[in-house]
């Protein structure tokens, strides 16, 4: 059996008065592409945000790889990458000094650097335009130069906050090919929010659809199809909340 | 070294410098700001000279003769608020604390022989003159205290053309932590002094609202562009994050430091030629009045935790504010607490202030360079070496709380809103 790339268990976050997530819990096998879809407001970043350490839960665990995010973040954090939503890059360097300075983080020689630099290039297909600064970038350069930042360095789990989202029809079929076949080539798990269902539907293995900070439902993109009897997953969403 | 913390540095420097924001807070701004401060100064400077004229003067009259009361009478008809004291030398004067005892600054000494020679002048023997010589106590201060002299010779030039041209001669002399320091003026020493005493305060002004600004950008900016956020998950030591912030800054501000040193020392230069025509041959450290080594390396010391102080605030400040704008507003409201205390110190001398102000002045960290720039020359450095204390404490603090900040989820999650009402509140951010 292969062992688990994510436990999420009872994870709550209290936002004052405002409770983000509520006993959320979900498991993601190691190599799978996990989809975390839902409304605005529905706690996607916040469970994203308490996986890459960034946030730490009011009460509940979540483990990667057998790590606590809290206990051991550090160790957590040399196996995963994490991609914000509509993040930007430093303005003032260019393609290739932003991707050796993220590099360096998570590579120990010159020899690793340049590899990992080299495959990012591949990755972003940006080629000469790495040699421009970032502030000259459109947002669907820039978008591929980020997801390529967080593939480059092989992660055990990548963390994807709306990796399309904002691009055109080209950009954002670009960057999801990139995801796509990144994974299947190097066995990457993928935990990823999305608004767009046909992204969802093409990427994931799994689903899992969150409302006010609870999984209302979860499974594979066409198991829930069937059992929903939905043409697609926006039915789905729209069936399990009580909007069709 | 930390782990990480090369990267960060060289990533920092990088964007800093190639922001242009920054080339024209460093090089525009300074051509624009020093003529107006030089018309400020000018304008301080002529008030001191009126209000020299006011205050009240002490004459030691040695010669008793008819001249000597001639001479008095004029200088009280002048307004001159005048005291007068008979037959004592000029030290005994200052040791027995007569000054102090008549709220002068100043004395007049009319010295023995002053009538005879003034009659020998008009029987006709053209080649004798006589001598007046003006004492003033040479303050630390402020910069402009030490006008009053200049206003005492003036009286005296006046009482020269009213009884005959070329009559009478005055000398100039400083009374220095007590001691008489005979034929040197006041006045000039003011004037040579002030490099200590207006380009340092101003310029750690300047370097401090700029440091402070890039700071504060520096780290808005990652949040605004949720850089921050990704540098977060990478596997760096988060204080590395913040030391490669604060350092990167510190270096920049160090380089716009000489830029405005450069500049404001020029512009002073003319200055400083326009009211001391002889004060360069002064040795003021044979005077006791500049710095010593010690009194530099704690100078040194003092501008840059003040420095540091500056930077981690801003940080700090700016883990607050949502985006660029929001953090430049937020630091824009530390400046009174640089401007205030640092312009008032050049002018006011703080050990004549009420204890409250005094110790009102001495909390805010950014007025210790100034406290400092003064105590070294005076030789004070215990009021130096506890400024150091107490803005590395406050330093310290500060950078603690900052170091908690970005090693919690609260320097993503902190928001400083103003209400409509102008209230605070933190609220926190979340999807």
């Amino acid at each position: 059996m292969l062992s688990l790339a994510v436990d999420a268990k009872s994870l709550v976050k209290q936002f004052g008065n405002i409770r983000a997530l509520d006993e959320l819990s979900f498991q993601i096998k190691q190599g799978e592409i996990f989809g975390l879809i839902g409304p605005n407001g529905a706690g996607k970043t916040t469970t994203l945000r308490i996986v890459s350490t960034l946030i730490i839960p009011t009460s509940g665990t979540a483990t990667i790889f057998g790590l606590d995010t809290v206990k051991q973040s550090g160790e957590v954090r040399k196996i995963i990458s994490y991609l914000p939503e509509e993040a930007g890059a430093y303005p003032n360097l260019s393609g290739n000094e932003y991707l050796e300075f993220m590099a360096k983080f998570n590579t120990k020689n010159q020899k690793e650097l340049r590899e990992t630099i080299e495959e990012a290039a591949k990755i972003s297909g940006l080629g000469e335009r790495l040699k421009d600064k970032a502030k000259t970038y459109s947002k669907g350069m820039k978008r591929r130069l980020l997801v390529a930042r967080a593939l480059m360095t092989k992660p055990k789990l990548a963390v994807l906050d709306e990796p399309a989202s904002g691009l055109d029809v080209l950009h954002a079929y670009h960057v999801r090919q990139i995801i796509k076949n990144y994974v299947k080539e190097h066995g990457t798990t993928v935990l990823l929010s999305s608004h767009n269902m046909l992204e969802v539907e093409y990427l994931c293995d799994r689903v899992a659809l969150l409302n006010k900070g609870k999984i209302v439902v979860e499974g594979e993109p066409d198991e829930l199809k069937t059992k929903y009897q939905s043409q697609n997953l926006e039915e789905v969403f729209a069936k399990v909340i009580g909007y069709a | 070294m930390l782990k990480g913390f090369r990267n960060i540095l060289i990533k920092e420097l990088k964007e800093l410098i190639r922001d242009p924001k920054i080339l024209i807070g460093i090089i525009i701004i300074p051509i624009i700001m020093f003529p107006v401060l030089g018309l400020v100064i000018g304008y301080a400077e002529q008030t001191a000279i009126e209000q020299a004229q006011k205050t009240s003067l002490l004459v030691v009259n040695n010669d008793g003769g008819n001249w000597s009361e001639t001479l008095i009478s004029y200088l009280q008809a002048a307004g001159a608020e005048t005291t007068i004291v008979n037959n004592l030398t000029s030290q005994q004067l200052v040791s027995q604390g007569l000054l102090a005892k008549n709220n002068a600054t100043q004395f007049v000494e009319i010295p023995q022989g002053f009538t005879e020679n003034l009659t020998k002048h008009f029987a006709g023997d053209t080649n004798i003159t006589a001598v007046v010589n003006v004492y003033g106590i040479f303050n630390i201060g402020g910069i402009f205290s030490n006008i009053g002299s200049s206003g005492i010779t003036n009286f005296v030039y006046s009482f020269n053309r009213y009884v005959a041209p070329d009559v009478l001669q005055t000398t100039q002399s400083s009374i220095i932590k007590g001691e008489i320091q005979q034929n040197v003026d006041p006045a000039t020493l003011s004037s040579l002094l002030i490099s200590q005493s207006i380009i340092l305060p101003i310029t750690i002004m300047i370097l401090l609202t700029y440091s402070m600004q890039i700071a504060a950008t520096s780290v808005a900016m990652e949040k605004e562009e949720k850089t921050l956020e990704t540098l977060l998950t990478m596997p760096v030591d988060r204080f590395s994050i913040l030391m490669g912030k604060l350092s990167s800054s510190a270096l920049v501000a160090g380089l716009g430091a000489i830029t405005y040193l450069v500049g404001y020392s020029y512009l002073f230069g003319s200055i400083t030629s326009g009211v001391s025509t002889t004060g360069a041959s002064l040795d003021l450290a044979a005077l006791g009045l500049a710095p010593t080594a010690l009194g530099y390396i704690l100078l040194g010391i003092t501008l840059f935790v003040t420095l540091l102080a500056g930077l981690a605030l801003a940080v700090i400040i700016s883990a607050f504010a949502e985006d660029v704008r929001g953090a430049t507003a937020l630091v824009g409201y530390m400046y009174p607490l640089i401007f205030i205390p640092s312009f008032a110190l050049i002018y006011i001398d703080i050990n004549v202030l009420p204890l409250p102000i005094k110790a009102v002045l001495f909390a805010i960290p950014f007025s210790q360079p100034v406290i400092a720039s003064k105590a070294v020359i005076a030789g004070d450095y215990l009021t130096t070496i506890l400024g150091i204390i107490y803005v590395t404490a406050f330093t310290l603090v500060v950078m603690y709380i900052a170091s908690r900040l970005f090693a919690t989820e609260k320097i993503l999650t902190a928001k400083l809103r103003f209400g409509r009402r102008g209230s605070k509140k933190t609220a926190e951010q979340q999807e």
